[in-house]
């Protein structure tokens, strides 16, 4: 009887601590929508416009404008990890499950694009014009390939990448 | 005795929930920003300065799609404001003023209002108007930047606050 009792105890104070966790950690979320693949979706929107951006840019003879751009891609860049909880993979998402398999080497590929964008942006504001044109042509793998080849689903019309 | 008992059995299994949650969300809370706030929240508003500088010289260019970029990275920024306004973190590197945390749920007002006024931005931009982007982008500086600079910020020394609206170029 008094086993029982205490059981009791030992679970409704776990509940309690539970709920009030649960309210702080609430709390501090308000960055987002509460939906993480919407949230992460519209994020990689905006890291694939401004990386279209830099091509237009340098397209255009305007290799020193892209500092911007890859300053938004870099700061973005360290958002990734955090916007792809356990769990969080949806009909919705292209996301793989081999993220959270493999989730020091996803973490890794986060942080290879946050380093690149980061050289990027320190060429582009050192104004040299032939070190920007030679990362942006191996940005798209270098950068986003690291990631996209191992971790997310290949859109239809497009095959997957040739090389591992 | 009983009582006793049970008291210490709350108290045994809210420990060890809150010791497991804490580590849980430790492990999902994933570190973005360094440990020196102000240097990171200087950071991301030059970043979103130079959005805006670049979001002009497009218009300039007459180029409206092309701003929809940096109206979406400006509103993505503003989610990330708040958070690296902790109490407390007013060093002399900073220009923030002590009135934020005085009158923190207006502060919070004006960084919304600061992303509603991007994503209009955003919005014109997508809609490839340009005289309605550079109907929003003519008073984005005042109505967006200024509505928080103005109470928030101390004014950097060459430059006179409020900036008159017609003051767009980029510095």
């Amino acid at each position: 009887m008094e086993f029982r009792t205490v059981r009791a105890g030992i679970v409704l104070g776990s509940l309690v601590a539970l709920v009030v966790a649960g309210c702080a950690t609430g709390q501090k979320s308000t960055m987002g929508t509460g939906d993480p693949v919407a949230d992460r979706q519209r994020l990689m929107k905006n890291v694939g416009a401004n990386w279209a951006d830099i091509q237009n840019k340098v397209k255009a003879g305007n290799p020193e404008g892209v500092a911007v751009n890859a300053e938004a891609i870099g700061l973005h860049a360290q958002r990734i990890p955090g916007l792809f909880p356990e769990g969080s993979l949806t009909d919705k998402s292209k996301a793989k499950p081999d993220i959270w398999q493999k989730w020091p080497e996803f973490t890794a590929a986060a942080k290879n694009l946050e380093n690149r964008a980061g050289t990027l942006r320190d060429q582009a504001v050192a104004k040299d014009a032939a070190a920007v044109t030679t990362t942006v042509a191996t940005f798209g793998r270098d950068a986003c390939g690291t990631c996209h080849t191992p971790f997310r689903v290949p859109p239809p019309q497009q095959p997957a990448a040739p090389r591992s | 005795m009983n009582r006793r008992h049970v008291k210490t059995a709350v108290m045994l299994g809210s420990l060890v929930t809150l010791a497991l949650s804490s580590a849980a969300t430790g492990q999902s809370t994933i570190k973005i920003w360094t440990s020196d706030v102000v240097a990171d929240r200087q950071r991301l508003m030059k970043l979103n300065g130079a959005s805006w500088a670049d979001a002009q010289a497009k218009l300039k260019a007459g180029n409206a799609e092309a701003v929809a970029v940096n109206a979406e990275t400006m509103a993505l920024i503003a989610t990330q404001i708040v958070g690296l306004f902790p109490e407390g973190s007013l060093t002399d590197k900073s220009k923030a003023k002590p009135e934020i945390w005085q009158k923190w749920p207006e502060f919070e007002a004006a960084v919304k209002n600061y992303a509603m006024q991007a994503d209009k931005l955003r919005d014109a931009a997508r809609s490839k108007d340009l005289a309605a982007t550079e109907a929003v982008a003519k008073e984005f500086g005042r109505q967006a930047c200024g509505s928080c600079h103005t109470p928030f910020r101390v004014p950097p020394p060459q430059q006179q606050a409020p900036a008159p609206p017609q003051q767009l170029q980029p510095r």
